[in-house]
């Protein structure tokens, strides 16, 4: 293989992809990325973690003879960071080793069999539909913060999506820690109609947004099956990234939102999200929980630290309903507040051990369920 | 050796009923228990690789002088017939879960120290049963009958105490320091035995003249302050079988760590890494142990002078493994080299604990649950 490259190209593409090599691998080809060079001037990069893979097409290179090679990932991307800006980048493969030239540098990298590299078997993906990558750019913000890290229940250890049919057909996408709970929904896109339902891992979630960010304004063509996704973004010659999909169910969430909820507070959630954070500037590990006070058209917030003394601020609110207290953890309720743009944001209340809803207000795509702690 | 207990200041009021509870030989046990084979023969569990150390030691491989926390090689060298095994943690937390779960029928004040200890206060125990000793001797007997293993349990009036006397008739053995016995106890004991003296400490008592629990007794603190600095006020007060530490069923441990002193004072960069490649496997053997994941690692070092140095670097999650532990523990003697001056002692600490989902997190039951 020998093929030559713009180092910014050569770059970008490697930043795309190289996220997904584990830092740490037990089998040595996982660390390494698939260079496939072919005739027709493209440079294909790819890499993988066996559940997850990145592949890119660079059309900009220059193929002086065909062939494909794995080589460190990280290393190549490190090499490529540091190179001078604007210099032509020169792969070459010989006798096990790739050679990198540009400029006056040249480095000697070893190299694994491309044979050997693991690709995921796609199989059928019989359901397809397209979103713009702003919509699913948002899906992703308003849900991923709630999905679990608690590797026990594994099958929350990503975003649910799913379809069903209520006054108009829409997809959801949910993600839950088991304490709260953050829910999308969009009106169902054609080709989405009988999709199985999926829960797409939280790694593929994560690197999925970080290549939406350099394609906003495109399309994003998603493919899928019961146990396979893949997503392709700026179309041919783009990337696309498959993941395989958590086998598992996940547990049926519309029966914890509640529907009953009676008592309102309509507040600024940028006044709320600033209160709480002063406050809970003196909780510690131990107590997270910051106690709202509900009052006619005001709330208290306050936290106690055994350690750090007290805090408490108020903060101006619409509520009618009769007075109480409730506690909450500061991040989780923080974590839901920077998810609402408006002026307002709503708190449908119940009592201090019943599960809260938040919206932004009734037309909202977004819904969020807090689960109070006790204080 | 010294391992770090955390302490509030926190203090016990009244005559109180303290058992402490240690499986024998824990995990080698466990392995004997599961492998007939294995029966009656020297085992380690752990310490066959490289460098590895060795975790538990079987009472076989005891009599060759095989002890937890030395290195593999120098185990073999002292007993060529012993046999390693592979730790299987899963294995001894599921034991652990049960005897734990024993210990709760008695008393809720549980004190877990490690997988295979705990202390319990049952100063007011569950069942009314009133005597501690009777208590002490119905765990080790429901322990003997739900997991085939035996423990040693101490009983007396603190946990200072009570931790002696269960190691005092080890194996399958139970000793009881009645109030009033405590200082009388203490002082036959040779120092060595006291917690948080370890082989170098004791050499610099033996050095000043002290051998016994006795010998200590009969200083006064302003000399124990002279020689010992902070560490006199708890050998005063050890001396005297005196520990108003109370048994902390919430206790959430802060750190996990070790230190050694040397025989003579190390600066040369092979020795060091050396040195620290020793505690590294130390230090993660308690790490294990204990099934702490933290996300801060702390060197920490004492130059001739007496000046602590310590550094630390922390991860944004967890420490995954003991490559990881190492690979942090080194980076940061790397970053402190040259030293300024040639060191005594070189200890490490992981922090930054994460707790356990067990029921040693009562404030997690604060947050309630959705699913």
């Amino acid at each position: 293989m020998k093929a030559t490259i713009e180092r910014a190209t050569l770059l970008r593409c490697l930043s795309h992809v190289q996220s997904v090599v584990e830092r740490r691998n037990t089998i040595p080809i996982l660390s390494n990325v698939l260079l496939d060079a072919s005739d027709g001037g493209t440079l294909k990069v790819m890499a993988t973690d066996l559940d997850l893979q990145v592949v890119e097409n660079i059309a900009a290179a220059s193929v002086e003879s065909a062939g494909a090679i794995t080589v460190s990932a990280h290393l190549l991307f490190d090499i490529a960071r540091k190179l001078q800006e604007g210099s032509q980048v020169s792969l070459e493969t010989a006798e096990n080793r790739m050679t990198v030239k540009a400029g006056r540098s040249r480095f000697s990298l070893p190299t694994l069999p491309r044979d050997d590299f693991p690709v995921i078997v796609e199989g059928d993906l019989p359901t397809s539909f397209e979103l713009p990558a702003k919509t699913l750019a948002e899906l992703i913000d308003r849900t991923r913060f709630a999905i679990s890290t608690e590797e026990t229940r594994y099958y929350l250890n990503g975003i649910f999506l799913h379809v069903s049919d209520e006054d108009q057909p829409v997809l959801k996408a949910a993600a839950t820690d088991g304490h709260r709970l953050a829910r999308f929904t969009i009106p169902r896109p054609d080709g989405a109609e009988g999709m199985p339902d999926v829960i797409v891992p939280r790694k593929a979630v994560a690197e999925l947004r970080k290549l939406l960010e350099e394609a906003l304004d495109g399309n994003v063509q998603i493919d899928l099956s019961a146990s396979k996704i893949r997503f392709t973004l700026g179309g041919e010659g783009g990337v696309v990234l498959t993941s395989k999909l958590i086998d598992g169910t996940f547990p049926d969430y519309s029966r914890v939102i509640p529907t009953g909820n009676d008592k309102l507070l309509r507040l600024d959630p940028k006044s709320f999200y600033e209160g709480v954070d002063r406050v809970a500037t003196i909780a510690t590990e131990k107590t997270r929980a910051v106690k709202m006070g509900l009052d006619n058209d005001k709330v208290t917030l306050s936290v106690t630290s055994p350690d750090n003394g007290t805090a408490a601020e108020e903060v101006p609110a619409d509520y009618r309903a009769d007075g109480m207290e409730i506690g909450f953890n500061a991040n989780y309720l923080k974590d839901i507040l920077h998810q609402i743009d408006g002026d307002t944001v709503e708190l449908h209340l119940a009592d201090p051990g019943a599960p809260t809803l938040i919206r932004q207000d009734e037309k909202s795509p977004a819904l969020y369920v807090l689960m109070p702690m006790r204080v | 050796m010294a391992s770090e207990e955390d302490d509030d200041g926190e203090e016990a009021q009244g005559l109180r009923k303290i058992i402490h509870v240690d499986m024998d030989a824990f995990f080698a046990s466990v392995e004997q228990r599961d492998d007939p084979s294995l029966r009656g023969k020297p085992v380690a569990v752990g310490g066959s690789g490289g460098r590895g150390v060795v975790a538990a030691a079987s009472y076989e491989a005891r009599k060759f002088g095989v002890r937890s926390a030395m290195p593999g090689m120098t185990a073999r060298r002292l007993c060529p017939d012993l046999i390693f095994v592979r730790h299987r943690f899963d294995v001894y937390k599921e034991i652990s879960r049960q005897i734990r779960a024993i210990f709760r029928d008695y008393t809720p004040h549980v004190e877990p120290l490690s997988l295979d200890e705990a202390y319990l206060d049952v100063t007011d125990d569950l069942k009314g049963i009133g005597s501690a000793t009777q208590i002490a001797q119905d765990i080790r007997r429901r322990i003997r009958e739900d997991t085939q293993l035996t423990a040693s349990a101490g009983v007396s009036y603190n946990k200072f105490l009570a931790k002696l006397a269960s190691d005092q008739n080890k194996p399958d053995g139970i000793c009881v320091i009645r109030p009033g016995q405590g200082a009388a106890f203490v002082q036959s004991l040779p120092i060595r035995r006291f917690h948080g003296v370890g082989p170098k400490g004791a050499e610099k008592m033996a050095r000043l003249g002290i051998e016994t629990g006795a010998d200590l007794a009969a200083k006064d603190h302003a000399w124990l302050r002279a020689h010992f600095g902070s560490f006199a006020d708890y050998l005063y007060r050890a001396a005297r079988g005196i520990d108003l530490r109370p048994v902390r069923a919430n206790r959430i441990r802060k750190s996990v760590g070790g230190e050694r002193t040397f025989g003579e004072d190390i600066s040369s960069g092979p020795l060091l890494r050396e040195t620290l490649d020793n505690i590294i496997e130390i230090v993660w053997e308690s790490i294990e142990r204990t099934q702490a994941k933290g996300r801060t690692v702390t060197l920490k070092m004492k130059y001739t002078d007496f000046q602590i140095m310590t550094r630390a670097k922390s991860l944004p999650r967890a420490v995954a493994d003991k490559a990881e532990f190492a690979g942090l523990a080194r980076a940061l003697l790397d970053e402190a080299l040259p030293l300024p001056l040639p060191i005594r002692l070189m200890g490490l600490t992981m922090s930054n604990l994460e707790r356990d989902g067990q029921v040693e997190r009562p404030r997690d039951d604060a947050q309630l649950s959705l699913l």
